[in-house]
């Protein structure tokens, strides 16, 4: 098909204006969709990343003895035994913080005594010998805590760390990056020793914003009281009706402590990731609400080209051309308006994600994004002038011979 | 000639409806995306106490570690707590106006006998001088804050949240009753107003847009009963920490201390003050690392403590960008309407009306479609609010304060809002209607 472009060019010219808002539109257009898509895209994976746990079959149960008589040591044997007997539950444990909550603690150890700078800032968590099973965390190596290892509640301005512990493999991996972590001893800021029994999968601890959120280990001692979360592991499908009875029950059983709250690990995950969410809801719909502005402007300006050529376009249809000929002389006369905004929109794009990389460390935008960006405006383009375009082609010939 | 132009304005609406309605919801999407973030941006970094913002200090010192900063990030700045001698001895100056200094701690609250029955529960609690209620103008509804004598004694007096009044006494006028905190008896001598400031400035630990404590008690408490620091207690020094009376005395930064200042002279007065004492320390052997002793006002702080997120920025670069686009659309599809109807302009124009009149009449239909862009526009922004809220719905079961301010569209943003609308679209008027007192009548009359 020969396309005439040198008389749509000189058309396009002579009536700048237009084309060049459509153009500086679509620019914009451009560079917001390719970085937003690119953000999204990063939230996304952000919120996917594997916890390592069984997030979806866990509760948590706040429980605070308040009176002066409240025998933290009974009550926590009697909630233990309670949770662990209730039918449909896999297992319990007491912990000293929530995975994935937000809050945590965390301790710095080595492998070297008297060198914290050398050491690593892991995320820990009290368990007793049920803790791994109640996370459904896998022991790649070694073994699990000794009933008889399990230490009392530490005093709680003290936060040694216990004679015995267990590493991610994260961690382990962290400080002994050959792999033989498993047996050696390390140290805490205070030096205390401890010997590595275990090496347990991945998991990610308190705080899934930080840099490195799988630097967990776990130590061998009941929480300190009277205020301590339970995690309870339930068998899919069971958890919010267990949910239900547990806290009928604990709420009764003992008038001198109260129950904060039982909810779903699941919802502490979700508040811990809300800000990404909404991130990605809101760059999504303003997005797409962009798009559709910017089409609707290029068929706005399509239209008004239409009715104001219409007698031109009687004239060339009278004196020879096709309705194919009408509908390609609009679309391209589109396309070449399309084409300059996403020239231009390229280069926004690239200098936006210059910025937001540079500004805010964050990884430099990806060409391939760049690549779908452009394919889809030129698409958007195309059909926001189709319409338009097909009424053009809709003009009689016999305008040509009319006034006006 | 107003009352002329308007209906001229809404003859050409009918003649083309299709286009009309297309640039109106061109400026409502604009205005609404923009009202959106500006206001998500205003809840999460507005200054929560502007009008004090340059007579509160936030207190700090770096008794870090000689071997690393606080914040490896951040090296030039203090850790944003002080020790618990630190804050006590800076405690005593009375140099500023008001001095607070407090930490943040957990207790169950639970009914008196013989009080109204409620389910005990664990409240938030902070443990505070009495300077804090008056430095923070925090709003009372029933009594009022306690002395410096009441946080020394201590006495047994209590300050509570709304919430708790009214889940343990109905709402009523509480004070003088008596409420069990950590099964001790304590006298109600205060009720605060619903109080909400957004970020809390005055402990960003643990939680940026937290909802404000439910129960504050004398300071003095926190030594006699061994309260636990539920905030952040950072420690870098290897220390014999088996003792209540070992960890005050300690290296642990978990105390805030916030000073009121009210003018220039007290603030070098204040800062000459702490340097001696740094100095003083620093010859017995503490404060390893280079003296820095600052006094932050509530911006900088906010700033320091990156408050706002660079996600939020993103965000209001976003909503220009679509504000733009969404103009830009308004501009080519005016022009595109005025110029379909340069025939009748022209006519006018042959008939006498000048460039001035052609303007002004085109000025009076743009204005028509702003007014209503800008409506649409709030009443979208105001939809799209809520959906923000109803999102973040597990936000509110974890009681953060900057979600309830996104509730309601405030006066001054409401204000901003509509005029940001008007003058956006009148600016983007501006062009197709200028264009459109150009045209020459001799063309559009020939061809008639």
């Amino acid at each position: 098909m020969n396309i005439p472009f040198r008389p749509i060019l000189s058309a396009l010219l002579r009536n700048r204006t237009g084309a060049l808002l459509v153009a500086i539109q679509i620019s914009i257009a451009l560079a917001v969709l390719v970085n937003a898509v690119y953000i999204v895209k990063q939230r996304v994976d952000k919120m996917n990343r594997p916890t390592g746990i069984d997030d979806q079959n866990i509760f948590v149960v706040s429980s605070t003895g308040f009176a002066r008589d409240f025998d933290y040591n009974a009550s926590l044997r009697e909630d233990l035994d309670y949770l662990r007997g209730i039918p449909g539950v896999i297992s319990a444990v007491a912990v000293n913080a929530v995975p994935l909550s937000g809050g945590g603690s965390s301790n710095g150890i080595g492998k070297v005594p008297h060198q914290p700078a050398r050491s690593e800032d892991g995320n820990y968590f009290t368990i007793d010998e049920h803790g791994l099973e109640t996370l459904g965390l896998r022991l790649i190596a070694g073994r699990n805590f000794r009933p008889d290892e399990i230490l009392p509640p530490p005093n709680s301005v003290q936060n040694y760390v216990a004679p015995q512990v267990i590493l991610t493999k994260s961690l382990a991996d962290a400080l002994f990056p050959q792999g033989d972590a498993l047996g050696k001893t390390i140290y805490d800021v205070d030096d205390h020793p401890s010997t590595i029994i275990g090496i347990a999968d991945r998991m990610m601890g308190s705080w899934v914003w930080y840099d490195q959120p799988d630097y967990v280990f776990f130590m061998p001692y009941l929480p300190t009281g009277p205020s301590v979360r339970y995690l309870v592991r339930t068998q899919p499908g069971q958890r919010d009706a267990i949910m239900r009875v547990a806290e009928t029950h604990l709420s009764a059983s003992n008038p001198r402590r109260a129950i904060n709250w039982v909810r779903s690990l699941e919802l502490f995950k979700k508040n811990s990731y809300l800000a990404d969410r909404n991130m990605g809801v809101f760059l999504t719909t303003v997005t797409t609400l962009l798009l559709a502005i910017t089409s609707l402007g290029i068929f706005g300006l399509a239209t008004f080209n239409v009715s104001t050529r219409t007698k031109q376009i009687g004239t060339r249809r009278a004196v020879g051309a096709r309705r194919r000929d009408i509908v390609s002389y609009f679309l391209v006369e589109n396309w070449l308006i399309t084409t300059g905004g996403i020239v231009v929109g390229c280069m926004l794009a690239l200098a936006v994600g210059y910025w937001l990389a540079s500004e805010y460390h964050l990884p430099r935008v990806d060409l391939f994004y760049l690549v779908g960006g452009v394919l889809i405006l030129w698409g958007i383009g195309t059909l926001a002038a189709w319409q338009p375009a097909r009424r053009a082609a809709k003009v009689s010939p016999a305008l040509a011979t009319r006034t006006a | 000639m107003f009352g002329y132009y308007m209906r001229l304005a809404l003859l050409s609406f009918r003649r083309t409806p299709g286009l009309t309605v297309l640039m109106v919801l061109a400026v409502a999407a604009g205005i609404s995306v923009c009202v959106m973030s500006l206001t998500l941006y205003h809840a999460i970094s507005g200054n929560p106490i502007w009008w004090k913002s340059h007579q509160l200090y936030a207190v700090t010192m770096d008794s870090w570690d000689p071997e690393r900063p606080h914040d490896d990030k951040h090296p030039d700045l203090a850790p944003p707590q002080l020790t618990y001698k630190d804050a006590t001895y800076l405690a005593q100056s009375k140099i500023p106006t008001h001095r607070t200094v407090m930490f943040k701690t957990a207790g169950v609250v639970s009914a008196d006998s013989g009080g109204p029955k409620a389910d005990p529960y664990t409240v938030v609690t902070r443990v505070t001088t009495g300077d804090f209620f008056t430095m923070f103008d925090v709003p009372f509804q029933y009594g009022h804050g306690w002395n410096a004598a009441a946080d020394e004694g201590p006495e047994p007096v209590v300050v509570i949240s709304k919430e708790v009044n009214d889940k343990f006494f109905g709402g009523e006028n509480s004070v003088g009753r008596t409420l069990r905190w950590n099964d001790r008896a304590f006298r109600v001598i205060g009720v605060l107003d619903f109080w909400q400031p957004a970020p809390k400035f005055y402990d960003l630990n643990n939680g940026t847009f937290d909802a404000p404590e439910n129960v504050y008690l004398p300071f003095r408490w926190g030594e006699t009963l061994e309260l636990e620091a539920h905030g952040n207690v950072n420690c870098w020094k290897p220390e014999n920490l088996t003792t209540f009376k070992q960890f005050l005395n300690s290296e642990c930064v978990w105390v805030q201390m916030w000073v009121e200042l009210p003018d220039s002279a007290s603030r070098e007065r204040m800062q000459t003050f702490m340097d001696s004492y740094w100095d003083e320390q620093h010859k017995v052997g503490r404060f390893p690392r280079k003296r820095n002793n600052r006094l932050t006002d509530v911006d900088q702080w906010l700033l320091d403590q990156h408050v706002v997120q660079s996600d939020n920025r993103v965000l209001v670069g976003l909503a220009f960008a679509f504000l733009a686009v969404c103009l830009i659309n308004t501009v080519g599809l005016l022009l595109a309407k005025f110029l379909n109807g340069a025939a009748l302009a022209g006519v006018r124009r042959a008939l006498g009306a000048s460039r001035r009149a052609l303007f002004m009449q085109h000025m009076v239909e743009v204005g028509l479609i702003a007014l209503s862009g800008a409506i649409l526009g709030l009443g979208l922004a105001w939809l799209g609010l809520r959906g923000v809220r109803a999102l973040s719905a597990t936000a509110t079961v974890f009681n953060k304060a900057g979600i309830q301010a996104l509730a309601h569209i405030d006066a001054t943003s409401l204000i901003s809002a509509i005029v940001l609308a008007l003058v956006a679209t009148f600016v983007a008027g501006l062009y197709p209607a200028w264009r459109i007192g150009r045209v020459s009548p001799a063309v559009y009359l020939k061809n008639q």
